[in-house]
């Protein structure tokens, strides 16, 4: 199990690496590996957030599968961020519908 | 001499909430002439005062479009709560009273131990040799830009 944390971890920190480096080219600033480590743990953490989150959310409108609006919940106090995830989730479910006239 | 003042009146208004006679004054949402007054001596700043207004941050997105208000606010007359200014206290919890601690606040005063651990590094960083021989290349998106993996490994 703990291996399997580590495993998920640094998936993590890779991936939030990388992430950082855009920023880092695109706003010319620098990250210390010690930032990219502790933006990474937040990362991590911030999944256990969610994930318990979004498993309410979803019993609460008498669910077992998390949803979008469950996704959407997750950004309600923030009328930007709301407003980004709606968008967002209407350009993925359009094009799933897209691709399912193709088929 | 206000202070102590200021807790007997404060015992009134709290003996207003309970007391059987002042019930009526609470019919409305507002505040009664009685509650006014008090409020209106003892709670209310003013610019005689001579402490500022508080105010809390409002949230602002960097890599979004930001559609909350901005209110426009006079910053030398308000005193803007800050949230990070005590950093260093943030690496242990704090006591509570009635309500517990959740699960995201002790991780947020985990990570403050972290960083706080990670602060006088130089150079290599421990999380990073500790959590690096556990990637799986299969479990990230190496698409996206090549170059990065030897950034992150290297020196």
């Amino acid at each position: 199990l703990l291996g399997s944390l580590q495993r998920l971890k640094a998936a993590v920190h890779y991936t939030v690496g990388c992430l950082c480096q855009d920023v880092a080219e695109d706003q010319d600033v620098q990250f210390s590996k010690q930032t990219i480590a502790a933006i990474s743990e937040i990362t991590f953490r911030q999944c256990e957030n969610f994930a318990k989150d979004l498993e309410m959310f979803a019993r609460h409108a008498k669910r077992t599968t998390v949803t979008t609006e469950d996704v959407k919940l997750l950004a309600r106090r923030s009328s930007s961020l709301l407003k980004y995830i709606t968008q967002k989730s209407e350009e993925i479910t359009s094009s799933h519908t897209e691709q399912k006239e193709k088929k | 001499e206000r202070r102590s003042g200021s807790l007997q009146r404060k015992s009134a208004l709290f003996s207003c909430v309970t007391g059987q006679k002042q019930i009526h004054c609470h019919e409305n949402w507002s505040l009664s002439p009685e509650e006014f007054e008090i409020w209106d001596r003892l709670y209310r700043i003013r610019e005689s005062d001579g402490i500022k207004e508080p105010v809390l941050p409002q949230s602002r997105f960097e890599t979004l479009e930001n559609l909350e208000e901005v209110s426009k606010r006079e910053e030398e007359a308000t005193h803007e709560l800050s949230l990070s200014e005590w950093r260093i206290w943030q690496n242990r919890p704090f006591p509570t009273a009635m309500v517990d601690h959740s699960d995201r606040c002790y991780h947020f005063i985990s990570l403050m131990e972290m960083i706080d651990l990670m602060r006088d590094e130089q150079g290599d960083c421990s999380y990073e040799l500790e959590i690096q021989p556990h990637l799986r290349i299969e479990d990230v998106n190496v698409q996206r830009n090549k170059s990065h993996l030897s950034t992150t490994t290297s020196t």
